[in-house]
């Protein structure tokens, strides 16, 4: 097998600018925590148990995983790819029976004061299995079997995830039908989810302002008959268009159940809050309205560093972990903001290249997983401090807190750049 | 394996469009958005307000009237208390829960509002004053009740009985004062009668603050060092009023039992040296837990202990009325020191009698006065107004109208307390609507001894006095002293207003008003030996019963020092009440004795009823 990497490129190192853009992430984290954390009249005081030691700790922790990748024989990585995948299922299925309920889910494992969250190493685990899977020869992304095995592999973490009753970490998985769509996932399955997307969003919003449905069906009918109206002399047409307005019809109707009986309530009032049908001053609305407070203070050129009161004194929910974009964007401004987004930015963009040029399915495969996971937290994890997304309790690589996520995002991370160091 | 190369770009895209789309919503909320900044700093800062003493006030010999003591209040934050047992808090207080509810609305309401004036934090006094049960009871069981605290303040404490209308009570500040002035919480006292609320501004000191930084549960997480944010308290000024204390208890003795007012004035500064009335409260009835119940009492009290004659009654002026009408005469020219006026029991024109009692006839000016003559001043009266320099009995009144409102008559003076009547002076128009349009000087020949449509306020009359003893100006009568170091008052309390009356006529009208305690004067006997006491009696009829009985004074006659109005309701004559009370009053303040030589009079006043 190692033989498979004998030929290497010319430069053989890790990608120098991901390196350097992921450091500064994680600089940009740990300062970040720190004054999320400190008191306001502080002068600085460091200690190993506050979470900005404990991240420091993490982050040494990281360092070490770096270096053991960086000096690892990358044949070990497609080797035991599914090794790997089969381990963080068990361990997924493990810590429903072993692990300990934080905030309603039972996702983690206790050890002392620490714990480890093994679904986050499942995004890792998957993401390899994945690539593992299409870059086997003669497999493509294409007929039923092989569609069958990789949605199975994306699945199979996602509902045991969401039986640990993580909502937020199992939806990450949605992140892989993003990168299916570079191996050939036809384009109007997207379109779809966003066509099924919107009549659910519509439902939503009717059903809460109390307007009748039928104008759904209407609006949903109404369109179709003008399509097949300007095409009447394609029956083909004619019969797609019935089918997909009879689905819709259907599937608004499946809307409405799964409204009032699957989700549960906090998270119908997350969605009809960034829906803007709910005005809850003292629940969700009141973290949303505080992180777009901590946010908006920040004004053009930030109130400073170790200057935000907003997520200091607690106003800003879960300041160090899910919102600590909310400091970022306090304390540095607008002109921090576009600074962090175009590390950021950079990064993702970074890693399109990187992807792109991988000479291996499975390299690709890899590179657009971790393009998509990283791309996906991003968006839902900032979009919710702004309120343009439901808040949905996910960290924001390389800069939350938290040393679970660091490790596995560090992990996939690292692992494509030593896949990307090695490619032929 | 290239087949969807150019799908990359399809993730480029949603990359910059995500990067793209957010910033601008940052932008909007960062630089567009001007209000989430203000928004953090009221989520940050508690501004604690730290409450001044109000100023200590004294009378003008530095006698102590009105100084604090230290009471707790109890504060409600309204955000913090959710979920807080109304019910068992309001059996604990001994608060009404519909009280409670009310309380807590306000509370609420101004909350909301100050937080976005950032005015102080969002708390409201919940219960003022707390009593030593209601303390002890809350002190212990404060855990119980979420948002809750309690703040130390200081409450009005008098080292006098007297002068009630004078200093006024605090209380509660109203749903409306709330509405139109930010500075105060919920449950703030303030002036609401007398010196208390005229010099409010002053009184209540300046408030200081105190700034903590609060984290979202409120607990203070450390002081705010910055000094913008912070600053003391500073006690209200010393307050001198330029009462007399001692004249002042002194006259309400005498004044016990009557209904009735006394208006004190030193004439050459305008400073109030008494103001009493008659049926009075103890201002101590108006402090502590009890205030508002005890308030409550008095409004509906049948006797109105908490009105104030001195500024707010009205009474026909009677026959004290004649000075005035006397000096104006003079200025118009139709009346001279030995201008004579035969009387027959009374002034006859047809059909009309004004009478008048048995005396010698007739009388020269002087004598007009020490006797109180109706029918001369009846005389006097159809001479101003039917003057034939004015072409109609309506000019001639007009004219006699202006120089009566250069006196202070017919609108409020502008004393220092809230709610000054003006009294009233007819006008031309209001006589045309009581007597029809082609009324004559005979039809309104009772304004000349000071009955019909006349009517002033005793504080007017004791004016009247200074404005004589003053020969023909006055300063806009004023409880203020000196607020402060530097004894600052308004400046509209030192400057002289001149009547129209030339200063050379009043030495006239001085002479009679020397003969009223004279013998043959109309207060014979009720005068001060060894000081000249220039005076007038008045004896007014009134829809209310018997005459009441007024008097003015000023004293001595040579540099006066006090000028002096009584009117003691249904007293009958002048003589009788109003005008040993006032002389009483008058050699106490000038011999800073009691009645040296008819300690009889004293007693009698003292303890006579008039009801």
């Amino acid at each position: 097998m190692s033989n498979r990497y004998s030929s290497i490129n010319d430069n053989p190192q890790l990608d120098v600018l991901s390196v350097w853009l992921y450091a500064l992430l994680v600089l940009v984290g740990l300062l970040s925590i720190y004054s999320a954390t400190s008191e306001v009249n502080q002068t600085f005081q460091f200690s190993f148990s506050g979470p900005a030691g404990r991240q420091l700790i993490w982050i040494g922790g990281a360092v070490i995983i770096i270096l053991t990748i960086a000096f690892a024989n990358v044949a070990v990585i497609d080797y035991f790819a599914y090794g790997f995948y089969g381990v963080a299922i068990l361990l997924n299925i493990l810590v429903l029976f072993l692990g300990k309920e934080v905030s309603g889910a039972k996702s983690w494992f206790g050890i002392g004061s620490f714990g480890i969250q093994p679904s986050e190493f499942a995004k890792v685990a998957t993401a390899l299995a994945v690539a593992k899977y299409l870059g086997t020869y003669g497999v493509k992304f294409k007929g039923g079997k092989n569609v069958l095995y990789t949605l199975g592999i994306v699945i199979l973490p996602m509902l045991i995830i969401l039986l640990q009753n993580d909502t937020g970490s199992a939806l990450v998985f949605l992140s892989f039908f993003l990168v299916l769509y570079r191996e050939g996932l036809p384009g109007w399955i997207l379109l779809a989810a966003l066509w099924i997307g919107g009549i659910a969003i519509t439902w939503i919003v009717l059903s809460a302002k109390e307007i009748s449905l039928l104008w759904l069906h209407g609006v949903i009918w109404s369109l179709g008959a003008t399509v097949i109206w300007f095409s009447r002399k394609n029956r083909q047409i004619i019969i797609v268009t019935l089918l997909i307005a009879g689905i819709s019809s259907l599937f608004s109707a499946g809307v409405g159940f799964a409204w009032k009986k699957v989700l549960k309530d906090y998270q119908r009032d997350r969605i009809e809050l960034v829906l803007g049908l709910k005005q809850d001053v003292k629940g969700m609305g009141y973290n949303l309205e505080q992180s777009k407070i901590a946010i908006g203070a920040g004004k053009f050129v930030g109130r400073g560093y170790l200057k935000g009161t907003q997520t200091k004194m607690g106003f800003v929910p879960e300041q160090h972990t899910d919102f600590i974009f909310c400091t970022i964007a306090e304390e540095w401004g607008f002109m921090g903001v576009t600074v962090f987004f175009l590390l950021y930015t950079g990064l993702l963009w970074r890693l399109i290249i990187l992807a792109e040029r991988q000479s291996t399915v499975f390299g690709r495969v890899l590179g657009y997983s971790v393009l998509c996971i990283l791309f996906f937290h991003f968006s839902i994890n900032i979009g919710m401090t702004i309120g343009m997304v439901p808040v949905i309790g996910i960290p924001l690589p390389f800069v939350s807190f938290g040393g679970s996520s660091l490790w596995a995002f560090t992990l996939l991370l690292f692992t494509f750049l030593k896949v990307d160091e090695k490619r032929r | 394996m290239e087949l969807h190369r150019n799908r990359k770009f399809v993730y480029m895209g949603l990359v910059i469009l995500l990067a793209l789309v957010y910033s601008v919503r940052i932008f909007r909320l960062q630089v567009f958005d001007n209000t989430y900044e203000q928004k953090a700093i009221n989520n940050a800062l508690n501004k604690i307000p730290i409450y001044p003493d109000r100023s200590i006030v004294y009378d003008r010999n530095g006698k102590l009237l009105v100084h604090n003591i230290a009471v707790y209040d109890l504060i409600v934050f309204p955000a913090k208390t959710d979920g807080v047992d109304s019910v068992s808090f309001c059996k604990l207080m001994g608060m009404e829960p519909a009280e409670f509810t009310k309380r807590m609305a306000m509370a609420r309401e101004s909350s909301k509002k100050r937080q976005k004036n950032n005015v102080f934090n969002g708390s409201a006094i919940f219960m003022n004053n707390l009593s030593k049960e209601q303390y002890s009871a809350i002190q212990e069981n404060l855990y119980r009740f979420p948002g809750f605290t309690v703040e130390p303040k200081t409450d009005r404490i008098y080292a006098v009985k007297g002068g009630a209308h004078i200093l006024g009570y605090l209380g509660e500040v109203s749903k409306k004062t709330l509405a139109k002035d930010a500075y105060y919480r919920p449950g703030d006292l303030m002036g609401i009668t007398g010196i208390e609320n005229t010099y409010e501004n002053y009184i209540r000191g300046v408030r200081g603050v105190k700034t903590v930084w609060q984290d979202r549960t409120y607990t203070e997480r450390g002081e705010v060092t910055d000094n913008e944010f912070n600053s003391p308290a500073q006690a209200g000024p010393d307050f001198y009023t330029g009462i007399d204390f001692d004249l002042q208890e002194f006259g309400e003795s005498l004044l016990a039992n009557k209904r009735g007012s006394v208006v004190a004035i030193e004439p050459s500064t305008g400073e109030i040296l008494a103001l009493i009335n008659k049926p009075d409260y103890d201002p101590n009835l108006l402090v502590g837990p009890t205030r508002d119940k005890t308030i409550r009492q008095l409004l509906i009290d049948p006797k109105k202990p908490l009105y104030n004659r001195a500024i707010k009654g009205v009474y026909p002026p009677g026959s004290t009325f004649k000075t005035v009408m006397a000096l104006i005469a003079a200025q118009e020219g139709v009346l001279k020191p030995n201008t004579m006026h035969g009387c027959a029991g009374g002034y006859h024109l047809g059909s009309l009698t004004v009478g008048c009692h048995p005396h010698g006839s007739p009388l020269d000016l002087k004598n007009s006065i020490g006797i109180s003559c109706n029918a001369y001043y009846c005389q006097v009266f159809r001479d101003i107004i039917d003057n034939p320099k004015y072409n109609n009995v309506k000019a001639g009144y007009a004219a006699l109208e202006k120089h009566l409102r250069t006196f202070g008559l017919g609108s409020p003076l502008g004393v220092d307390l809230p709610g000054e009547s003006g009294g009233n002076v007819p006008t031309v128009k209001q006589l045309d609507r009581r007597h029809g349009k082609n009324w004559k000087s005979s039809m309104i020949i009772s304004l000349s001894i000071g009955q019909g449509e006349i009517l002033l306020t005793p504080l007017q009359m004791a004016n009247m006095a200074a404005i004589i003893a003053n020969k023909g100006w006055y300063i806009t009568p004023h409880l203020a002293k000196g607020i402060g170091s530097q004894k600052f008052i308004p400046e509209k309390y030192r400057k002289p207003q001149y009547v129209s009356v030339s200063e050379l006529y009043f030495n006239w009208i001085i002479e009679g008003m020397e003969l009223v305690t004279k013998p043959g004067g109309t207060a014979f006997g009720t005068g001060v030996d060894d000081i000249v006491v220039c005076s007038k009696t008045g004896t007014a009829q009134n829809p209310h019963g018997q005459d009441h009985s007024l008097f003015i004074a000023f004293a001595p006659k040579e540099n006066p020092k006090i000028a002096i109005a009584v009117i003691v309701e249904n007293g009958g004559y002048g003589a009788t009440w109003a005008a040993p009370i006032a002389n009483l009053m008058i050699e106490k303040y000038l011999k800073k004795q009691e009645a040296s030589s008819r300690p009889e009079l004293l007693e009698r006043m003292k303890n006579s009823a008039v009801q």
